[in-house]
C-alpha cells in the first residue's frame, strides 16, 4: 500500500473508548412483568448452533443470544462494545481491542484474547468449512489462503498481545471492522470445550458459550431454549431469564400460534395480508426495514441483453410504488438504486427516471427499444423458484412489460436449488433475486455487480467502476469512501446489469408487552438481551 | 406361515437395494447441490464443504461408502441439520410421527368401520348419508383447509386447544392433529367398509345363514365382518405410511417435529443423507407392513392359504 497513505491512517486512527451502557433500556415508570419469559418465532430451524458454521439468519439470530463477539449490535442498529471495551485502529491495516476483564464464559472461565485468535483460526480454517469464511475472512490478512488451505491458520493476521488486548491486521484497510467483528463468526470459542466433544460441543449441556444466554434445550424443529447466562459480564442488565425460539417456517401457522397466545412474536407476516393485520392490530403490527434488496437479474452474456438501452428501458417501465402498495403490499418499500436507505459506507443513487411520470417513462423506454431494434411482441424468458410471492411478482412485471412495450415474458418457475444453480451458472435470461447485508457496509452490495464477484450472476463487469472501487476500499478516509464507492456504484447501476425492486423489510407482529423492540435495527440483529415483558 | 415370512422378508432385500440404489443416483442426478443458495459459496469454501461431506470422491466411491455405513446401521451426517446425524433425526421425529400417525390410524379403524357397518345395515338412512357426507367431505375439503379451521375454532375462539407445537407427548398438543388426520382417515375407511359390507351382506353365504335363521347381529359379526374387512385391511398398508412418514401438511399446519417435514426439507435442501435414510425408513415400514397385512389375508379369508 502507499506509504503515505499508511502514516494519514496513522494519523487520524480512531480512538475510542465506549463506556456507555448498553443493557436492555427500560423507559422509567415501565413496570416489568414477574415473569420474564420470551417466546417467539424464529422462521426456521437453524442449520447449525456452531458459531463458525452458523450461516442462516434463524441460526445467527441465536448465536447472538449464545455468544458474543469483540462487538455487538444494540437494538437500534448501533455497534457497541462487546467483549471489547474499547479499540483501536492503529495503521490503516491494523487494529486492536482491548477486552474486558470481567467477560465470561457460561462455564465461567474468563474470555481472553487467545479465546479470539482460536476461534477466529478455527472459523477461517478449511477443516471447519464454514460457508462464511472467505466472506468474512478476506478481510483477515492471509485469511483468503488460509481457507483455501494453502497456508496454516496461524498465519491469519490475528493475535493476542496480552491476555486482554487482540491485534488483528487486515489484507486491506477495513473501515467497518468494529461492525464486522460483532458478527459470532469471528467471536471467542472455547477450546477445551471442543476437544472435549467434538461435534457433538454444541447440544445442550456440553455448549460453554459467552453469550447473554446459555443453551437449555434443543428439540429439532420444535423448539431450542436458551437461559440467561449467570456468568455473562453484564448479565445484572439481562431482563428475560428464558427465551424460547420456535423453528416455524409456515408463516400463516406462525400467526395462528401468535393469535391463539401461544407465542409473543411472529417473524415474518405471509404476503399479502399487511392491510388487514394493520387494521386489526395497529400497535402490534411492527413493520422493521432491512437492508436487502429484492431484484431481477439480467444475464448480460445473453444477445438479447447486451445492449444497455434494452436493459434500461425494462427496467423503467415497472412501477415499483403499484409493485410496493398493491402487488406484494406488505410494507416493503420501491428500491430504484443498488444501495438502499440504512446501508453505511455510500449513498443510494436512484436512477433519475424514478420521478419522472409513467408516461414519460414509457415514451423514453420505447424510444430506446426502437433504436435497439427490439420489436414489440420479442419473448425473453424469467427464471424464478416456486413461490406465490415470487408469482405474484413475476406476473405483475409480465403484464407492465406487455402492456407498456408490447413485450413478452415467458416464466419459468422450478425448485430453489435449481433456480440457484441456473443463476450461477449464468444459464437464464432474467431471473429473480435477493440479497440481505451480510455486514453494514456498501461493499456487501457492491459484491453483486463486480467483477470476479462469486455473488456477480449478471456476469457484467465495469472495469472503471472496478477501478474505483478498489481505490474507494484502499482509503481510510471515510468521507472519500464513501464518495468513491457512491460514484462506482451510480456508475454500474447506470450499465443496468439488473432491475432493482422492492426493499425488504419484516412486517411482525409483536405483543403489545413486549419491550426493546425498536424498528430501528436495519440488519434486524436484535439480541434478546435488550427486549424486557412489561406488566400485563 | 414361518417360512412364508421368511421368503418375503429375503425376497425384500433385492427390493431394498434397488430402492435405495435408484434414489441414490436419483437425487445425485437432481439439478442444484447441498451448498448451492442464495450467497453462492467461493471456490475455496465449497471445496472445503465437499471434503468434508465426500463429495469430492467419484460418485460410485460414495455410494460404496454409503452402502457400507448403512449395513452398520449408520445413516450418515445431515447435511441441512449440520450438527445431527440422520440417525439422531429420524429418532427424534419418528416417534412424534408414530404417535400422531399411528394414533388417528388406530382410531379412524374403530371408528371407520364402525360407521361404515352403520351405514352399511341401514342404506340410506340419516347414519347412511351422514356417514356419505363425512366421506364426501373428508375427500374433497384438503386437510390445508380443515387443519386451520380447527384451528380458528378451537384454538383462536374456543382457546380449548393450542394452536400448534409439541410437548413431549401432552396430550393437548396431540388433539387437533389427530382428529385431523383421524377425519381424513375415517373418510376413506368408512366409504370403503360401507360399500365392501353392502357387497358381502348380498352374498350368497349370507342369504344361506340368514335362511337358517340366523339373528341378523351374528349374521353381521359372525359371517360378514371377516370379509368384509379385507378392502380395509389392504387399504391400511398405504394409509398408515402416508399418516406415518408424509403426513406434511398435517405437520406444517400444527408445527410438529415429525418425518414428514424433514423430508420436505431434506429434499429441498439436496440432504442426500437425509433423504436417502427417509427412504429406506419409509422402504422398511411398507415391505412390513405389506407382510403384516398379508398375514391379516390369511386370518381373514380361509380361501388363502401360505
Amino acid at each position: 500500500m502507499n506509504p503515505m497513505l499508511k502514516i494519514t491512517a496513522a494519523a487520524i486512527a480512531l480512538s475510542l473508548t465506549l463506556i456507555a451502557s448498553h443493557a436492555a433500556i427500560i423507559p422509567p415508570g415501565v413496570q416489568l412483568h414477574p415473569t420474564q419469559t420470551f417466546i417467539r418465532s424464529n422462521g426456521s430451524e437453524p442449520e447449525s448452533m456452531d458459531p463458525a458454521v452458523a450461516e442462516t439468519v434463524p441460526a445467527n439470530q441465536i448465536m447472538r443470544d449464545l455468544f458474543e463477539g469483540l462487538t455487538a449490535t444494540d437494538t437500534s442498529g448501533k455497534t457497541v462494545p462487546g467483549v471489547a471495551e474499547s479499540w483501536k485502529q492503529t495503521n490503516a491495516t491494523t487494529w486492536v481491542f482491548k477486552l474486558r476483564q470481567n467477560a465470561k464464559f457460561s462455564n465461567g472461565d474468563p474470555v481472553t484474547a487467545e479465546d479470539f485468535v482460536y476461534g477466529i483460526r478455527r472459523f477461517v480454517d478449511p477443516k471447519t468449512a464454514s460457508p462464511y469464511a472467505t466472506t468474512f475472512g478476506v478481510f483477515l490478512l492471509n485469511g483468503l489462503e488460509v481457507a483455501q488451505g494453502k497456508k496454516p491458520s496461524s498465519e491469519l493476521g490475528v493475535k493476542a498481545l496480552d491476555k486482554f488486548t487482540l491485534e488483528i491486521k487486515t489484507q486491506d484497510p477495513v473501515a467497518f471492522m468494529p461492525e464486522l467483528v460483532a458478527n459470532t463468526q469471528l467471536g471467542p470459542v472455547h477450546k477445551a470445550t471442543v476437544e472435549k466433544w467434538g461435534k457433538d460441543w454444541v447440544k445442550p449441556g456440553n455448549m460453554v458459550g459467552n453469550g447473554a444466554f446459555v443453551l437449555k434445550d434443543w428439540q429439532v424443529n420444535n423448539r431450542i431454549v436458551v437461559e440467561k447466562n449467570p456468568h455473562y459480564w453484564d448479565a445484572a442488565h439481562v431482563t428475560l431469564t428464558r427465551v424460547t425460539y420456535l423453528p416455524i417456517e409456515d408463516q400463516s401457522a406462525d400467526v395462528k400460534l401468535w393469535e391463539s397466545g401461544e407465542t409473543d412474536y411472529v417473524y415474518q407476516l405471509p404476503p399479502g395480508v399487511f392491510d388487514k393485520y394493520k387494521a386489526q392490530y395497529p400497535k402490534e403490527l411492527r413493520n422493521q426495514a432491512i437492508i436487502g434488496l429484492r431484484y431481477y437479474d439480467y444475464q448480460t452474456q445473453d444477445p438479447a441483453f447486451k445492449d444497455v438501452r434494452v436493459r434500461k428501458a425494462l427496467s423503467m417501465v415497472i412501477d415499483r410504488e403499484i409493485l410496493s402498495k398493491r402487488v406484494t403490499a406488505d410494507g416493503q418499500a420501491a428500491a430504484y438504486s443498488l444501495i438502499v436507505p440504512g446501508v453505511v459506507g455510500a449513498d443510494p443513487t436512484p436512477y433519475e427516471w424514478a420521478t419522472w411520470p409513467m408516461d414519460k417513462r414509457v415514451a423514453e423506454a420505447k424510444k430506446l427499444l426502437e433504436q435497439a431494434g427490439v420489436k414489440p411482441g420479442t419473448k425473453y424468458t424469467f427464471s424464478y423458484n416456486t413461490s406465490e410471492y415470487h408469482k405474484k411478482m413475476a406476473i405483475f412485471v409480465a403484464s407492465e412489460w406487455k402492456t407498456k412495450l408490447g413485450i413478452i415474458m415467458e416464466t419459468e418457475s422450478m425448485e430453489f436449488k435449481v433456480l440457484a444453480k441456473k443463476r450461477h451458472d449464468g444459464s437464464f435470461q432474467i431471473a429473480r433475486n435477493g440479497w440481505l447485508a451480510d455486514y453494514n457496509d456498501a461493499t456487501t452490495f457492491l459484491a453483486l455487480v463486480r467483477c470476479d464477484s462469486d455473488q456477480n450472476t449478471n456476469h457484467h463487469c465495469n472495469r472503471e467502476a472496478e477501478a474505483i472501487i478498489q481505490k474507494g476500499t484502499q482509503s481510510t478516509d471515510a468521507a472519500k469512501r464513501k464518495a468513491l464507492l457512491t460514484q462506482a456504484s451510480k456508475m454500474i447501476m447506470d450499465d443496468y446489469p439488473m432491475i432493482p425492486l422492492l426493499q425488504y423489510s419484516l412486517p411482525r407482529l409483536i405483543k403489545p408487552y413486549v419491550g426493546g423492540y425498536s424498528e430501528l435495527n436495519p440488519q434486524d440483529h436484535y439480541r434478546s438481551k435488550d427486549f424486557y415483558i412489561i406488566k400485563h | 406361515m414361518w417360512s412364508y415370512t421368511l421368503r418375503r422378508v429375503l425376497a425384500t432385500l433385492p427390493t431394498m437395494l434397488a430402492v435405495i440404489s435408484v434414489c441414490y443416483f436419483l437425487l445425485h442426478a437432481t439439478p442444484g447441490g447441498p451448498f448451492d443458495s442464495e450467497r453462492q459459496v467461493s471456490a475455496a469454501v465449497l471445496a472445503n464443504l465437499q471434503a468434508k461431506y465426500h463429495l469430492d470422491q467419484p460418485l460410485w466411491q460414495q455410494y460404496l461408502l454409503y452402502l457400507q455405513s448403512l449395513l452398520h446401521g449408520d445413516l450418515g451426517a445431515s447435511f441441512r441439520y449440520a450438527d445431527w446425524s440422520v440417525n439422531d433425526l429420524v429418532a427424534n421425529a419418528l416417534p412424534v410421527s408414530a404417535a400422531i400417525g399411528g394414533g388417528s390410524l388406530i382410531l379412524s379403524l374403530i371408528i371407520g368401520v364402525g360407521l361404515g357397518i352403520v351405514a352399511a345395515l341401514r342404506q340410506n338412512s340419516v347414519a347412511d348419508h351422514l356417514v356419505m357426507l363425512i366421506g364426501n367431505v373428508g375427500s374433497a375439503v384438503p386437510s390445508f383447509v380443515i387443519g386451520p379451521l380447527l384451528i380458528i375454532v378451537f384454538a383462536i375462539v374456543l382457546k380449548w386447544l393450542p394452536a400448534g407445537g409439541w410437548h413431549d407427548f401432552e396430550l393437548r398438543f396431540m388433539v387437533l392433529p389427530m382428529v385431523l388426520l383421524t377425519f381424513i382417515n375415517v373418510s376413506v375407511i368408512g366409504r370403503v367398509m360401507r360399500g365392501s359390507l353392502i357387497e358381502v351382506m348380498h352374498s350368497n353365504f349370507i342369504r344361506t345363514a340368514r335362511a337358517k335363521g340366523l339373528p341378523t347381529r351374528v349374521v353381521v359379526l359372525r359371517h360378514a365382518l371377516k370379509p368384509a374387512l379385507l378392502p380395509v385391511v389392504s387399504l391400511i398398508g398405504p394409509l398408515a405410511i402416508s399418516s406415518i412418514t408424509s403426513a406434511l401438511v398435517t405437520e406444517t399446519v400444527f408445527s410438529l417435529p415429525g418425518l414428514g417435514k424433514l423430508i420436505v426439507n431434506g429434499a429441498g435442501n439436496r440432504d442426500y443423507t437425509l433423504v436417502l435414510g427417509l427412504v429406506v425408513l419409509v422402504a422398511v415400514l411398507t415391505v412390513t407392513l405389506n407382510l403384516l397385512v398379508d398375514l391379516a389375508y390369511a386370518w381373514l379369508d380361509p380361501k388363502i392359504r401360505y
